[in-house]
Parts: structure tokens; C-alpha cells; sequence
């Protein structure tokens, strides 16, 4: 480091100015570089503007919380920048003002309480209570320290429940490896095998949320080369509040208290890792990114946090995530435009000789901010200490819209919340050029048992019963629907939790992602996936849906990557817009990519995960999807076409083929309704949706879960004119499809009710214990035992038989 | 006087050991020629006392009182005059 | 004792997390129950204002050490002598899950002689390894000792979910088969589990989820009034918490689970 660079202050603590008033513009980036700050030269060149109006250089103190602050991480920079074409051309100021934001601006429903304004997304319940949603990434530190980097996911999105004051009731997780059985030879320098991460992270996940007592419902675990080195880790937590103990009133005069773990050297620079591409060297120099974590700390601190919010003792709270307490409290005075003093000296430390800037960014886990009036101080001490919980009072909050921290009385920072707020915005290129894809072309094979069982055994397919049950999913005991359900471990749709025992009303859990169908056109990725989660949502009983959207894209530096991002955010306005379904939060986490090269880096495959929250209004009434009767009817509802881009099946064949699934919303809408309505009518003894694997995956799974054979008629099936395979028939993965039971008593009233729909009676519950599918010319194309089929299922990652 | 007290807590012999014989299956995936994998868990605890008749007192009860359970533990422990 | 009259104590420690639908239970059958931090039982002295104590399930202190150590060895250690006088006045203890583990840590069960010195059996590690979280049916096997389920007739099979790492109850090896014997001749074991037909496991995974000696889910004391148990009840109290109740023509109104409280909720009305 050049001395001419840092002024070290001469005091009996650590403190430097940092000289970017003499600096040019390759000290400028030396500087962000060597106090690993990660700010670009455009952000340091406002910095600099901004400090030689003042007169003066900043601190360290202030330079790591501008850092911090104005991280990818923090404030998503992409999604708030501009983006232009390769000729400079705007194509769009703000996506998720234009994108995301918008829909639930139009749409403006009254369910919606709050939404992107807190750690949370805020929708009505019943009663009096609300349901606070929210979904995160973890991937950087995943990859890492798989075990650490999942936990500690899991238990900071839990904290950003108890940030909006309601009370955690269930988990979900969305993970994305590489192939388990990848070549170690393949494996990039740095990188950690698929294997290896697969392992530590599902410990990691299960160590939290076990621990703390809160079901894991939900979720998905998805294979593909790209996430060599690029692991997804998405931890989502639900949870419930009553309405009107919600509260965000910073008032000038609180007090800010700082409660929960103490603060160390772990997690130092979480954010500016997790903004910045991984390279060989980030296993040995991040490992001091990677924070800790304790979860009987946390379940110590949400006792608290409810009595608190119970006798409405604070008058606001926040998670301490990413950027530590400098973005937290700079948050919570920015938001209620308030200013902030913190000493620093008042923290609570796990070890001595930590300096003013680390303590000030730390990202030591389990630790909450909390605004409190001078009179409700005391109270708010005492609850804290009944539960064992370390809690101070480290600062004021002000009306002079300033932050300023000190250090055994000297000022450290005094930064204009307005300056730290208002970051430069960026700029972004992209470009997306349709790749060049062509249909394949093979012949039909004469028999698809051997297809059906060889995708039920694929690893996106397979069951994943071993690592479900290594997750407590019924701790509480509200667990209305399973994510193992009947009695043969069958799968679910979505989770159905019952979080009030005075009410039957239930949320409705499930999600949707098709990394597959992003390599044919991020469009139709992002459309399907919005199709995907509502659907299972629907398959169980769920309706009035707020959707959650999470991006794991590559380096939006580079046009391509941008370029696809922009086509998906298109997709979600669109699509989310006509399915009249609000996003309420988001995430996004950019820069997953894997150097392997001086100028070159494998980007991850664009992974947009939406998570859909809906409601049922009486428990009783969910459906699954193992069927229940010999002699019922099966219908297949919605209308199949000729779109196997991205399938399974072609994949099986090692194509990747042209033809993605596409979203016809009016039709969707119309199927959607019905359904609903087929439901709550009672028709409907079992319904599943179908995605990967299509017709043929679906109703094996629906036989083997229910343990009764199903025949179905392939000629009955409502399809394009075009579809004149049997396999195309079988394995397409059009969007908006169901596949329902129903009782040959109650078949008038049903196919009444669907008159307007796209539906018709495909086959028949047999007691016989086979899957039979009978082809377009009436030959038998599947003829497979429930056992073997089950077997199959099971065979990848182990199950119970 | 201050003391570190090393105190090794193991399986006695004849209980299963899952942890043990997962450990030694990963291994040898690993291509390790190993046979068998033991696991015991280590506690250092520092103390000051009078005497080391007094930590050798304090540690026995220690093990017996919460650190091993007699059903399935066996314990060992060594003391050093520590500065 | 009144119905009105009983005052149940559910007892947390930092990292308990199923004392919410173990209250719920009670609040179902129209008991009072209280959820009590042990360091307000410590403070107050006031264990013996409750008609029953439950040590409910979770991670008492991180499970660090062993499953239930810490929590035991803290309340012997702050409210020893009011325990063995909740004991001896033959109060009921309810220890689920690492309540069970507690239990068995505090030398309550299976407390051949009293509260044993030192622990006389052991929830060990799970075989296979694992955290483990599944429907399990169980046997019961008690003549009629255990005031716990009073309400189930021998030999009957319950349906309840275990959750758990370390519930592989094991006895020491010197004295496995006596004491074994002595479970039977005194009739502590209440719980075996089995198939659905009440076939016993003979430790066979996944219908014996953790290798658990004997194939052993539950004991008492020799008074029957102490119990633990590694399924969880109160996760089998409604019939909709059941896995394949949407496979049901009509939702049953409650689970097996429900029995069990019921059981000690008949023996305070009738014995105080």
C-alpha cells in the first residue's frame, strides 16, 4: 500500500484518511482495490467530486460504508441503472421501477400492505394478520463454504422476517449444483466439486432451519454443468404478523439498539465479494467472508423481537445482512429521513482490536437493529436479557440527515445520507442476439417405457426424498400439506401451512424455474417459470398469488449476460401483469461467473427462480397429487403443443432443440379459474401440474404416489393439429396444463364447468398397478409396474421403499 | 496456578459408531486404504486451581457430572501447568 | 383435581422450539398450560405451583456436549430438589424428543432406583447417521403402568413423526439384557416401533428410523408417572397434520398423537 495514498491518523486507535483528493484515476481504482471496497471508477471519481466540495478526504470509516452502501449487493445498481444498446441507445432507466415494480404499481391491489419497501414483502391474511414473504441468495459464500454460506443464507432470511416484525413459520430452498458425478479431473482450479457442495450446503440448510425450529416446506434442486463453480443457493422464510403491530416510524431521539450475536471479523466484505466474480484464488483470500453461524442465538433473538413488537416497544427494526451495521443504520434513519449517530466504541466485540471501519461494516450473523423511544429503553433491555440476549444502546437517531459515527469521541464519519443514497447511476450495455438453434430430428421410438423410466431417474426429476427428509418439515406442527405426501413419499406441488389455530385459512407455498428453457430464449425462461409457480400453486387450492422474483444471472458487464436479463425482466411485467399477479419482493444476485482465464469466464446459467405465495380459504379442502380411487376419471386440462425446447426428453438425447414452451394468457387465465373453481366445488379428488418430463412424468407420478394404476389415451388428448407423435404428445412441456381426478359421479358437473376450457377425459384410476398409455394409434407406447416406475424415481438420490 | 485440562471423550467399545463408519466409507471412496475410523471429541479447558490433586478432582467430575454419559463414553484427560 | 384446576408447566431453554404446539395441545383439551423459561422457574422457585412438567422438543443449549446434556445437568444442578419432589409426589413428566433426551440425561428415566447418578441409558447417534424427519408407527407395550397412555389399549399401533439426529436409545453393554429385563418386569417400555401392522422393526431402517436398541421409542419409570418419548404427539394431534389425510373421504378430527395427552389429563382429574 502507498503511504501517499493512506494518512494514518495519529491516534490510539486504528484510523486513516484515505487521500483521494491527490489521487488519479489508477490510484483511484488502486485504492478500491486494496481496501476491497469494489467500487468502479465512475463511483470513485464521485466520491472524490463529493469530498473536494467538502474539503476535505474521507476516512476509512466512510469509504468502506460508501463501498458497502453503494455494492451491487446493497443497491442493485443494475436493476436501478441505465440500460443501453451496443450504439449507446437507452432501452431502459430503472428495470425494476419498469419491470418488476410495476406490475404491482398497476395492478395496485388492496391485499398488498407493503412491498419492496422493507426486508419483506407484506401481504393480508386473516384475522388481523399479515404474511411477510421474502426469498435471498446465498451463492457466493456457498461456494466457498458450502456449509456456512447455506446456513448462514438461511438464517439472514429469516432475519429479514423478523425484520418486518413477523414471526418465521417456514423455509424454502432452491438450490443449483453442478452434476454430482462430475469428472474431478474436469474441475477448475478453485472450484469446489458438485459433490462436495451438494453435501454441505443441504447440511447447512438443514443445521438452521432444524435447529430454529422452522419447517423446510418447500423447494427444488437442480442439475447443470454451468453451475460448476457457479452454485445457486436461493433460502427463502415465510412468515405471519399481526397487521397492526407493524411498525416503521423512526422518530429523531430514538435510540438505536444493536442486539443479538456480537460482532467479529467474520463476514468482513461480504457484499463487495458477493458483487465480484470468483476466481481461483477466492477460496483461500474469502474464507474470511464467510461468516458463522448460530442458530439458537437467532431463536433466542425472534422470542425477543415478538414480545417487543407484542407490547409495541420499538418503533423500528432491521436485519443486520449485508454491509453490517453501517448499511443498517444508514438505512433505517435514510427511510424515515431521519440522521444517525453511532459510537462504534459501544459494540459488543467477540475480540479486542478490531478497528473503527471493520466493526462498522462486520457482517457477524444473528445480530438485529432496532429503533426505540428513550421511555420504552428499559423494557426493551430487560426482554432482551430474560431471553439470555446481549443488547446496547450504540446510538441516536437525528433529524440532521447526516451519518455520523464516532470512536472513543472522535468523529470517524459524517456522511451526507443524500450523497450516500444517491449513487452514480450505472450504466449497462446489451445485446441479445437469438442463438441459432434448429429442431432435432430422430425417429419415434415404438415404446417410451424405457424414456419414461430414464426421466423419472434424471437427476432435475428424481426424487429427492434423502435430502426432504434431513429438513424438519413439520416442526410446529402447521404442516397441512407435505412436502412428502401419502404414503409412499410422493411429491407435492407446493406446501399448504396452516399458521393460525383459530382459522382454516392456509398459505400456499410452491415455485417455478426453467433454467433449461433460458438457453433457448430468457423470455420464455422467465415466462414459464411465472406459469410454473403459479400453476403449482393452483394444483393444490391456492389463488390470489404474490409472486417473489430472484435473478442469478452472470456479469452484467458483459452485453450478453445483460442482455438476457433485460428479456426476462420483460417477460415477468408481461406475464405477472396478466396473470394479475403482484411481485411483492425480489432479489437479485449478479457476477456468478467463473474466471477460467485471463479474459475469459464460464457465466451460470440464467437462473430466474419465482416463488409463489398464495392462500387457500379452508385447509380441508387442499388437494395433492397422488390419486386416490380405482374407476375415477383423469382429464387433462389445457392444450398441448408441439414445444420440447429444452425438454427433458430431448435432453436424454442430448439436444437441446428450438421449440421452448410458451405462456397463452388468456387461455392460462380461463384454465386457471376452472380449476379453482373444480376445486372448491369439490370435484377434484387429485391434481398435478405438468412440467419437466410432461404428460408421462405426471401421471406416473400421480400412480406411484397414490399407489393405484392409471391407463391413459393418448388420442384423447387435447393437442395442436400438428402433434402427430406419440412421444412429442407425451413428453412436450407445454406451459398451463393439469392433470385432474375426478369421480365418475361428479363427471357432469365437472365437464360443465370446464365447457370453456380446453379439457377432456384422457383415461381412468385402475386398480391394476401399471402405468398404460395407449398411443395416437391405439398401440400401447408405456406399459411399466408402479414399483419399477417408483424404483426409478428413487434410484438417484435414495428414498424409502 | 493455571491449568489446561485436555479431555478426550470416546465411544466405548461395542457401540456403534455412525459417524465413524461414514467417515471411514468416505474415505476409502477417497481411495484411502483405510480400516476403521474412531471418533472422539476433544475439550480444552483452562482453569486455575490450588493443586493438580484439585484439577484432576474437578476434571473427573466434569467428565462424569456432563462430559461423557457412562451408557456409551468413555473418558481420558490430561492436565498442564499452563501460563 | 378440577379439569380447571391443572397447571401445566412446559418448560424452555434457549434453542426449545416445539413448546407452541405442545401448549396448543393442552389449549385443545381445555387445560391450562404455560410456556415458562427455566430461568424464571429458577428464579421464582415455583416448579411445584404445576400439576405436570414437559420438557418439550428442539435443541435445548445447541445440543452441544450431547442431545439434552446441558439442559439436564442445569436443572439438576438449579432445581434438583424441587424436581424429586415432583417426582416422588408422583406428578407427571412428559419428555418429548429432547425433552426424552433430557430425561434420560437428568437420570429420570429409565430411574430404576430414583434419579440415577449418573445417566443409565443413552439417545445416541442415529444409525443410519443423520438427521432424520418421517411417519413412524409405534406399538404400545404397556400393561397399563405408564399413566401416559391409559387411553391405549396394549398392543395398539399409533401413527406419530419422529424429527431428530441422535435418538438411537441404547443401555450399557454390561447390563444391556438385564436391564432390558428389568424395563419389561417393571413395565417401563411403552413404545416399540413397528410396522404398520404392528410386526416389531427388529431394528430394520427406515421402520426402525434410527437403530434404536430393541427398537425401543419409549419408556417410563417404574412409577410410571416420568415418560419420554423420541416421536412427537403433538405433531400427531390433528387429523390434518396426518401425511396421506387428503387421501381420506371425510379428514379425521384428531390424531393419535392427541391420546396422549388425553391420557395425562384423565390421571391428574382422577388422582388429585
Amino acid at each position: 500500500m502507498t503511504s501517499r495514498l493512506y494518512i494514518k491518523r495519529n491516534l490510539d486507535f486504528e484510523l486513516s484518511e484515505i487521500n483521494v483528493l491527490d489521487a488519479d484515476e489508477k490510484e483511484l481504482l488502486q485504492i478500491s482495490s486494496e481496501l476491497g471496497v469494489g467500487l468502479s471508477l465512475k463511483e470513485m471519481k464521485h466520491v472524490k467530486q463529493h469530498f473536494s466540495k467538502k474539503g476535505r478526504n474521507p476516512t476509512d470509516v466512510e469509504l468502506q460504508t460508501i463501498g458497502q452502501t453503494w455494492s451491487e449487493h446493497c443497491c442493485h445498481k443494475t436493476f436501478k441503472g441505465d440500460i443501453v444498446t451496443a450504439k449507446g441507445k437507452l432501452l431502459v432507466t430503472n428495470m425494476f421501477k419498469e419491470y418488476i415494480a410495476k406490475v404491482t404499481r398497476e395492478l395496485n391491489l388492496p391485499w398488498c400492505l407493503s412491498v419492496f419497501e422493507d426486508n419483506a414483502g407484506i401481504v393480508d391474511f386473516e384475522n388481523g394478520y399479515a404474511i411477510a414473504a421474502k426469498v435471498e441468495t446465498h451463492n457466493h459464500p456457498s461456494a466457498i463454504e458450502p456449509f456456512g454460506g447455506a446456513a448462514t443464507g438461511t438464517g439472514g432470511v429469516i432475519r429479514d422476517i423478523l425484520g418486518v416484525w413477523a414471526d418465521p413459520i417456514a423455509c424454502t430452498d432452491v438450490l443449483c449444483f453442478g452434476p454430482l458425478n462430475y469428472d474431478y479431473e474436469k474441475l477448475p482450479l478453485g472450484t469446489k466439486h458438485p459433490n462436495y457442495l451438494f453435501k454441505g450446503v443441504v447440511a447447512g440448510i438443514g443445521h438452521y432451519g432444524n435447529n430454529m425450529g422452522i419447517p423446510t416446506v418447500n423447494g427444488a434442486i437442480y442439475f447443470d454443468e454451468s453451475y460448476v463453480g457457479n452454485v445457486v443457493v436461493y433460502c427463502g422464510c415465510i412468515g405471519v404478523l399481526p397487521t397492526n403491530k407493524f411498525t416503521r416510524n423512526t422518530m429523531p431521539g430514538d435510540i438505536a439498539v444493536l442486539a443479538g450475536g456480537r460482532t467479529g471479523r467474520d463476514g468482513i466484505h461480504g457484499v463487495t465479494f458477493a458483487s465480484a466474480e470468483l476466481t481461483k484464488e477466492s477460496e483461500e483470500v474469502s474464507r474470511s467472508a464467510v461468516q458463522i453461524a448460530n442458530p439458537i442465538e437467532e431463536e433466542k433473538l425472534k422470542r425477543a423481537i415478538i414480545k417487543i413488537r407484542d407490547r409495541k416497544l420499538g418503533s423500528a427494526i432491521t436485519d443486520l445482512g449485508g454491509g453490517g451495521l453501517s448499511c443498517a443504520t444508514g438505512e433505517m434513519a435514510h427511510r424515515s429521513n431521519c440522521g444517525v449517530q453511532v459510537e462504534l466504541e459501544k459494540v459488543a466485540l467477540k475480540h479486542l482490536g478490531m478497528s473503527p471501519w471493520e466493526i462498522y461494516v462486520s457482517e457477524s450473523q444473528e445480530r438485529m437493529l432496532l429503533s426505540v423511544k428513550e421511555k420504552n429503553l428499559q423494557k426493551v433491555l430487560d426482554i432482551f436479557e430474560s431471553e439470555d440476549i446481549e443488547a446496547t444502546p450504540v446510538g441516536k437517531f437525528t433529524g440532521n440527515k447526516m451519518l455520523q459515527a464516532y470512536y472513543r469521541g472522535q468523529t470517524v464519519a459524517e456522511l451526507d445520507l443524500h450523497f450516500l443514497y444517491n449513487p452514480p447511476k450505472a450504466r449497462r450495455v446489451a445485446r441479445w442476439k437469438k442463438p441459432n438453434l434448429i429442431e432435432p430430428s430422430f425417429a419415434e421410438p415404438n415404446d417410451l417405457t424405457h424414456d419414461l423410466l430414464k426421466i423419472l431417474s434424471s437427476p432435475n426429476v428424481a426424487s429427492k426424498e434423502s435430502v426432504i427428509r434431513t429438513y424438519d418439515h413439520e416442526v410446529k406442527g402447521n404442516t397441512v400439506l407435505k412436502p412428502l405426501q401419502g404414503r409412499y413419499g410422493g411429491l407435492s406441488d407446493a406446501a399448504v401451512i396452516k399458521p393460525l389455530s383459530n382459522s382454516w385459512k392456509g398459505i400456499v407455498i410452491s415455485c417455478g424455474m426453467n433454467p433449461n428453457y433460458g438457453k433457448i430464449d430468457p423470455y420464455w425462461m422467465a415466462a414459464s417459470a411465472v406459469d410454473e409457480a403459479i400453476r403449482n400453486n393452483i394444483s393444490v387450492g391456492g389463488r390470489r398469488i404474490a409472486l417473489l422474483d430472484n435473478f442469478t444471472w452472470g456479469s452484467p458487464e458483459k452485453p450478453d449476460r445483460t442482455g438476457s436479463l433485460v428479456r426476462a425482466c420483460q417477460a415477468c411485467y408481461d406475464f405477472a401483469k396478466a396473470f394479475e399477479t403482484p411481485f411483492i419482493s425480489g432479489k437479485d444476485s449478479l457476477y456468478n461467473e467463473l474466471r477460467i482465464g485471463p479474459d475469459a469466464s464460464n457465466p451460470v446459467t440464467p437462473t430466474l427462480l419465482i416463488t409463489a405465495i398464495g392462500i387457500i380459504p379452508d385447509i380441508r379442502k387442499t388437494v395433492s397429487a397422488d390419486v386416490k380411487s380405482p374407476g375415477n376419471l383423469i382429464y387433462m386440462v389445457g392444450q398441448t403443443y408441439h414445444e420440447l425446447g429444452g425438454s427433458e426428453y430431448y435432453g436424454l438425447r442430448g439436444f437441446l432443440g428450438k421449440a421452448v414452451p410458451k405462456v397463452r394468457t388468456a387461455q392460462a387465465k380461463r384454465t386457471i379459474n376452472a380449476v379453482v373453481e373444480a376445486i372448491d366445488s369439490g370435484y377434484v379428488t387429485s391434481c398435478h401440474d405438468l412440467s419437466e418430463g410432461g404428460l408421462a412424468v405426471a401421471a406416473a407420478e400421480m400412480a406411484f404416489s397414490g399407489g393405484y394404476g392409471i391407463q391413459l389415451n393418448l388420442g384423447s388428448v387435447p393437442r395442436a393439429r400438428n402433434m402427430k407423435r406419440n412421444d412429442y404428445v407425451i413428453f412436450s412441456e407445454s406451459n398451463s396444463r393439469f392433470l385432474m381426478e375426478v369421480p365418475e359421479k361428479r363427471r357432469e358437473q365437472f365437464e360443465a364447468l370446464m365447457e370453456r376450457n380446453v379439457c377432456s377425459a384422457v383415461g381412468r384410476v385402475e386398480k391394476n398397478k401399471r402405468l398404460s398409455v395407449f398411443g395416437l394409434n391405439g398401440k400401447r407406447v408405456v406399459n411399466a409396474s408402479l414399483g419399477r416406475l417408483r424404483d426409478a424415481w428413487k434410484s438417484t438420490f435414495g428414498g424409502q421403499k | 496456578m493455571r491449568y489446561r485440562v485436555k479431555i478426550e471423550v470416546s465411544l466405548k467399545p461395542g457401540h456403534s459408531d455412525p459417524e465413524g463408519e461414514t467417515t471411514a466409507k468416505s474415505l476409502k471412496g477417497l481411495r484411502y486404504p483405510v480400516e476403521t475410523v474412531k471418533v472422539s471429541k476433544v475439550y480444552e479447558v483452562f482453569l486455575h486451581a490450588k493443586s493438580l490433586k484439585e484439577v484432576q478432582r474437578h476434571a473427573d467430575e466434569m467428565c462424569r457430572r456432563l462430559l461423557a454419559n457412562p451408557t456409551k463414553d468413555n473418558y481420558r484427560f490430561n492436565i498442564e501447568e499452563v501460563k | 383435581m378440577k379439569k380447571e384446576d391443572i397447571n401445566v408447566c412446559i418448560m424452555r431453554v434457549a434453542g426449545t422450539n416445539c413448546d407452541a404446539e405442545t401448549k396448543r395441545a393442552f389449549d385443545d383439551l381445555g387445560v391450562k398450560a404455560e410456556v415458562v423459561h427455566s430461568n424464571e422457574i429458577v428464579k421464582k422457585r415455583n416448579l411445584l405451583d404445576y400439576s405436570a412438567l414437559i420438557f418439550p422438543g428442539g435443541f435445548s443449549h445447541g445440543d452441544y456436549v450431547r442431545a439434552g446434556a446441558i439442559w439436564a445437568k442445569e436443572a439438576l444442578a438449579k432445581i434438583g430438589d424441587d424436581l424429586k419432589e415432583f417426582v416422588e409426589e408422583e406428578r407427571p413428566i412428559l419428555g418429548i424428543c429432547n425433552g426424552f433426551q433430557v430425561l434420560v440425561e437428568i437420570g429420570l428415566l429409565p430411574g430404576f432406583e430414583g434419579i440415577a447418578e449418573y445417566p443409565e441409558a443413552a439417545l445416541a447417534t442415529n444409525t443410519p447417521i443423520g438427521y432424520h424427519c418421517s411417519w413412524v408407527y409405534v406399538r404400545h407395550e404397556n400393561s397399563g403402568k405408564c399413566i401416559f397412555t391409559r387411553k391405549v389399549a396394549k398392543g395398539k399401533v399409533l401413527r406419530i413423526p419422529v424429527a431428530h439426529a441422535e435418538g438411537r436409545f441404547v443401555l450399557p453393554k454390561e447390563n444391556e439384557n438385564r436391564y432390558l429385563e428389568k424395563l419389561y418386569g417393571n413395565d417401563q417400555l411403552v413404545f416399540r416401533y413397528c410396522a404398520e401392522n404392528g410386526e416389531p422393526a427388529n431394528g430394520q431402517y427406515p421402520i426402525n428410523p434410527n437403530g434404536a436398541f430393541h427398537d425401543i421409542a419409549g419408556i417410563c419409570n417404574p412409577a410410571g408417572t416420568v415418560f419420554g418419548l423420541m416421536p412427537h404427539p403433538e405433531r400427531s394431534y390433528y387429523g390434518w397434520q396426518l401425511p396421506d389425510w387428503t387421501r381420506r373421504e371425510r379428514t379425521l378430527t384428531y390424531g393419535d398423537g392427541r391420546l396422549i395427552f388425553e391420557s395425562v389429563v384423565e390421571y391428574l382429574t382422577k388422582k388429585f
